[in-house]
């Protein structure tokens, strides 16, 4: 019963997209682990990392697209709340480390010792346990967004100031996380993880298993966000975006529904970030930087806002084609992407994904007006 | 050095008027020649003879030996000072500083001096100096001779003092007079007191340390009394100026601050548009003031001190006429969509970005400073330095020439007609797409002016830009848009409160406070310090 | 009748605001019975616009008060508040969801829940369905039901924005300029749908068009810089010196 309404709730497509989602987080590992290196199907262990990566981009754009496709809200800043994601998975590797740091300290991570700390910050209690930091890497992005979004939406900043204090919010905790005094690593972040749950992250098997958590993370992500969209908070959503106002006059309280969007968005960035981090094995305030957050809105906007897919293709083709480009042509990578910026803001207002619903909509409405036209009733035309 | 070239092109002056005293050099050459061989243990003997002997002729081998560059020849035991040049290193005569050739370091030996001995070099030179015919030698002698607590320079000064004739100096000189009075303890109570009072006066931190020493070392409660409600006394106006020289430090953030914003009051504050590619205007306008720079000094070196006179209006113009194209090529599809303007530009930056790095390379580059932009002066006890006072100075003209042609021209009418009713500006004949790019322009070519004022304080580096991106917005968002006063106040106020904040909380920290305080700001007044209110603003 | 109905439905009295020293409106006072509706006119600037926005809380008076059903201090509420109250508000510019259809439009607008879970978890029935129907037929848009809002023409959007009104069913309807930009037979349209839906809610309607007024033939105020000019039938305030001075001239 549940499934059935699940099902008619969602469509066809997403469905699909799930479902291969799924597929992939159960075959690529196979064929990587499974078959010899020399058999053609073979996927060899650092395209698994470098897709593995893609992936977390992928759900970092979808989280975005939530709040900025659908509800409007251009967050220049959600890179802070993969960052944070990605510390507080960050923060579990390193108490993981133990006495194989450099200085062997029992409990301090070698950069405390350095720094002559003589104990643990408050704030680096429990993360030796993985449920703990588990929890913080959805609660910590989540209640900087809730704080964040009560102050901005309650006092309706919209449109391009909040972009910028969202810009000014992850600039703020770049500058904060540089700190050496924060704790958090200062300006070399944290690194040099050894293990996670037990086995070596260095092992091909881990970088396959996170490599399928990555690829249903995003696919149970891709499932919330298509619940949330396509239920009558997902129209409504829409509607904040196109006409607040009118949202407003109607009794909703738009403040909330923002609200609600924006931290789950944040949620998704965070975990987005923790599976990101030992998949590439550091994470620094660098991830801080507004310039990557506003990278992140040109994968989706490349994809297609406004659409659940886009994002995720945007950011899969942008990002290999940044690969690409960075390794063939490292002088030319900004002026393509640069370019990207302008081109498709200026010609592909909605994204490749969007264009293709388009003209496939248009190509039906085509069709069912030559059919209506066929049995004579005319379609009124629209004065 | 520059410094010591200069003296010594004086004494090079005072020696050729001088009358030759023949007998006298014949002996100091003497001394001099004796410097080339003894110990470490004989040197205090002879530099006292010599400063007995010579004049102010001595005075640049005294600072040569000071500061290590005075040699002699292995082959003839001749003293020579030296200047290490491309070709090896030219020896110059002690006394007369005449060239006499270039040879390499190995046929010289350094002759050794250590810190006691350059303690007596610098008593001895400020003795020789402080009777110098030469007003800014004497000055610096006085100075010089606030720190030094040589008892033995007392009689010296005090008849540099009998003579002193500018007033200047005669301060300077009773200071450093009061200074040694004190530290020493040999004169009499009266003058203790007199000397207690003269550095009240002075109330700066020097007369401060003299003073606390005093106290500490103090037998007569008398005097302690004294000098302890005097220290009082200067801690208060020192403080009293410490506000004022953070006022200033603000101030002159402030000026860069709103210099760098400006320009973008106007685009995003007037227009409405969102120009992410602002800082590389400024950037644009840094580096054309390079460009004009490596001109000037490969063809006309003369010209140099008129550099930033050319990169002026040559920035005006890069700026604006990338801007101007921007807008035609970009911007104006995109009118009623800020947040695609804000992609789009934002796009063009990175794009100039990596240009100006594939040209000029990632590095930082080196703008120089034309003489009149560097340099210090203190008033009270704050310093002061030129550069910055040209920047606050250019900030505030640039800011009234805005406020002027946007007020009183032709031009700043339709700005304003364009930006309150576009449709009716255009049906009275206003052709608003070029008012739009010729605003846009405006806007971005004062962007550019300030990149010339920036390379004159900060790095030039492809960069630069992004360094004041986010500073400008909150400005102009701080401010109120569409208010060139807010974003006047908005700079000076967040300059201010970012310097006042900084002895507290570090520079870092005060920054990421100052953040936080904007981004809470704004949700208090989302239109900023000087919004404009009306009915219906955003339906 | 219990003493609470006795009351009037909406009552401002000495309502004052200013933005930057101009008095928007100048102790205006206003009183609007249960199932009256009640034509509004005056001249551009007369603080039409601005009452709407103070009565449904957008603006807050400097001073003044501004009660609903008797006794609920509408200055302590917001708009979301005064919403579900039961007032409900057309702009003067059309405003509609462009990119949801005309149904959805209409069961966004549904008198339900307007909290959070109860969206997210929102299961669509029989009985909504109908209701919706109905007033898509009241509305005029029944044939449009499956368009997108940004298909429709000026005048259709016009009427779904009312439409969307009737949804929320509210208790007062203010509706601004409705047939601004409308054809004279779309005008005419609209005099009937506000008259019919006048039977069962009390409404405002503020309007520039006279022959539209007289259409309606409810009770009439003349608005001109912040307060009453003149009040009555519209004969009796057409006729009024001041009117014809500020407004509807010689």
């Amino acid at each position: 019963m549940i499934s059935k309404s699940l099902f008619t709730k969602l469509g066809p497509q997403s469905i699909w997209i799930v479902a291969l989602l799924f597929l992939i987080a159960a075959v690529v590992p196979l064929l990587n682990l499974a078959l010899p290196e020399s058999h053609p199907l073979h996927v060899p262990s650092y395209l698994v990392g470098l897709f593995g990566k893609y992936l977390c981009y992928a759900m970092l754009a979808l989280a975005l697209d939530l709040v900025w496709g659908y509800c409007g809200i251009l967050s220049l800043g959600h890179g802070a709340f993969f960052a944070l994601g990605g510390y507080a998975m960050g923060m579990y590797l390193m108490r993981q480390i133990g006495t194989r740091g450099v200085y062997a300290h029992p409990t301090l991570p070698d950069f405390m010792v350095f720094l002559n700390w003589e104990e643990l910050p408050w704030f680096w209690l429990g993360f030796d346990q993985f449920w703990f930091a588990a929890l913080m890497v959805v609660a910590v992005p989540g209640l900087l967004a809730f704080v964040f979004g009560w102050f901005a939406f309650r006092s309706r900043v919209t449109g391009v100031y909040l972009s910028i204090i969202t810009q000014a919010m992850t600039y703020a905790l770049l500058l904060a996380f540089f700190r050496n005094d924060m704790g958090f690593g200062g300006n070399n972040g944290l690194t040099d993880f050894k293990d996670m749950l037990g086995v070596s992250l260095q092992s091909d098997g881990t970088r396959a298993a996170l490599f399928s958590a990555t690829a249903v993370a995003l696919g149970l992500s891709f499932l919330l966000c298509s619940l949330i969209v396509n239920s009558k908070f997902g129209k409504l959503l829409v509607a904040i975006r196109d006409a607040e106002s009118r949202a407003r006059f109607l009794g909703y309280r738009v403040e909330h529904f923002k609200l609600f969007a924006f931290v789950v968005s944040a949620m998704i960035a965070g975990v987005a970030g923790a599976l990101y981090v030992p998949q590439v094995g550091i994470i620094n305030p660098g991830e801080f930087a507004p310039a990557n957050s506003i990278e992140v809105v040109i994968w989706t906007a490349v994809g297609g806002r406004g659409t659940l897919f886009g994002p995720i293709f945007g950011a899969l083709l942008v990002n290999g084609g940044k690969s690409y480009f960075t390794a063939a042509y490292p002088e030319y990578w900004l002026f393509a992407l640069g370019g990207l910026f302008v081109l498709v803001t200026l010609f592909l207002p909605k994204g490749i994904v969007g264009v293709l619903s388009q003209l496939r909509s248009a190509a039906q409405k085509q069709l069912g007006q030559r059919a209506s036209a066929e049995t004579g009733a005319k379609p009124e035309a629209a004065e | 050095m520059k410094r010591f070239i200069r003296h010594v092109a004086l004494l090079l002056a005072f020696a050729l008027c001088a009358v030759p005293a023949a007998q006298a050099d014949e002996e100091l050459t003497h001394l001099i020649s004796a410097l080339a061989n003894g110990k470490l243990k004989e040197m205090p003997a002879k530099i006292s003879a010599l400063e007995k002997a010579g004049n102010s002729k001595i005075v640049p081998l005294f600072e040569a030996l000071s500061a290590g560059t005075l040699f002699y020849r292995k082959a003839d035991k001749a003293v020579f000072i030296t200047r290490s040049s491309a070709d090896g290193i030219t020896l110059m005569a002690p006394l007369t500083l005449q060239e006499q050739g270039v040879t390499t370091k190995k046929s010289l030996k350094k002759i050794k001096v250590n810190n006691k001995l350059r303690r007596q070099l610098k008593t001895a030179i400020a003795n020789l100096t402080l009777l110098s015919p030469d007003v800014s030698l004497r000055l610096s002698a006085a100075k010089e001779l606030f720190k030094s607590s040589d008892p033995a320079v007392l009689p010296l000064l005090e008849e540099a003092l009998h003579q002193e004739s500018d007033a200047s100096v005669r301060q300077a000189m009773q200071e450093s007079y009061a200074a040694m009075t004190l530290r020493t303890q040999h004169a009499s109570q009266q003058h203790r007191l007199d000397a207690i009072e003269t550095l009240k006066a002075m109330g700066n931190q020097q007369a401060l340390s003299v003073l606390t020493g005093f106290v500490a070392s103090a037998s007569e409660p008398e005097e302690r009394d004294a000098a302890t409600s005097v220290i009082a006394s200067i801690n208060k106006r020192l403080a009293r100026w410490s506000v004022a020289q953070n006022v200033w430090y603000g101030l002159s953030l402030g000026s860069v601050l709103l210099l760098a914003a400006i320009g973008l009051a106007i685009t995003f504050g007037v227009m409405g548009v969102i120009n992410m590619a602002h800082g590389e205007m400024v950037m644009i306008g840094a580096y054309t003031t390079f460009m004009v720079q490596e001109v000037i000094r490969n063809s006309f070196p003369g010209l140099f001190d008129y550099s930033l006179a050319f990169a002026l209006p040559l920035a005006f113009l890069a700026s604006g006429a990338v801007g101007f194209a921007m807008e035609r090529g970009i911007i104006r599809f995109l009118y009623g969509r800020p947040l695609e303007t804000l992609l789009a530009t934002w796009g063009v930056s990175l794009m100039l970005q990596q240009a100006v790095r594939t040209v000029f390379g990632p590095t930082n580059k080196e703008v120089g400073n034309p003489d009149w932009m560097s340099g210090a002066f203190e008033l009270g006890a704050m310093t002061l330095t030129a550069n910055r006072i040209w920047i606050l100075a250019f900030a505030f003209v640039v800011f009234a020439v805005l406020l002027v042609v946007l007020r009183r021209t032709q031009f700043g009418l339709e700005v304003r007609a364009v930006t309150q009713n576009r449709r009716m500006a255009a049906s009275m004949g206003i052709r608003t797409p070029w008012i739009d790019a010729l605003t846009f322009a405006l806007g971005s070519g004062i962007a550019g002016m300030a990149g010339v004022a920036l390379s004159q304080i900060s790095n030039v580096s492809p960069n630069l830009g992004q360094l004041y991106i986010i500073d400008s917005f909150m400005v102009v968002v701080f401010g109120g848009v569409g208010n060139l006063w807010g974003t006047f106040v908005g700079a000076m106020t967040l300059g201010v409160a970012n310097k006042f904040l900084e002895p507290y909380a570090g520079a870092v920290l005060a920054k990421i406070l100052t953040l936080v305080f904007i981004i809470l700001f704004i949700q208090k007044k989302p239109r900023g310090l000087f919004a404009l209110k009306g009915r219906a603003v955003d339906l | 009748m219990s003493p609470k109905e006795k009351q009037p439905l909406l009552y401002l009295n000495g309502v004052s605001v200013s933005f930057d020293g101009f008095k928007a409106i100048n102790n205006l006072s206003l009183v609007v019975e249960r199932g009256e509706m009640r034509a509004i006119i005056g001249p551009n600037g007369a603080g039409k616009t601005t009452m709407m926005d103070i009565i449904t809380g957008k603006t807050r008076p400097d001073e003044g008060e501004v009660f609903f059903e008797g006794d609920t201090d509408l200055t302590k509420y917001d708009e979301a508040d005064i919403a579900c109250l039961g007032i409900g508000r057309k702009f003067q510019k059309p405003t509609v969801f462009e990119n949801h259809s005309v149904y959805d439009n209409l069961a966004l607008a549904f008198d339900e829940d307007r909290g959070i879970l109860a969206n997210l978890f929102h299961n669509e029935t029989r009985s909504r369905r109908g209701r919706i129907n109905e007033i898509l037929d009241t509305v005029r848009l029944s044939h449009r039901k499956d368009f997108l809002a940004s298909e429709l023409s000026h005048g259709q959007k016009q009427w779904l924005e009312i439409g969307m009104l009737l949804a929320q069913d509210p208790k007062l309807l203010l509706v601004d300029e409705p047939v601004a930009g409308m054809t004279d037979a779309e005008t005419v349209e609209t005099a009937n749908l506000l008259r019919e839906i006048s039977k069962n809610h009390s409404v405002i309607v503020v309007e520039h068009d006279m022959g539209f007024i007289r259409d309606l033939d409810v009770k009439v105020t003349c608005l001109a810089e912040g307060s009453v000019l003149s009040e009555g039938s519209l004969d009796h305030v057409a006729s009024d010196e001041k009117v014809i001075e500020s407004y509807l001239g010689r």
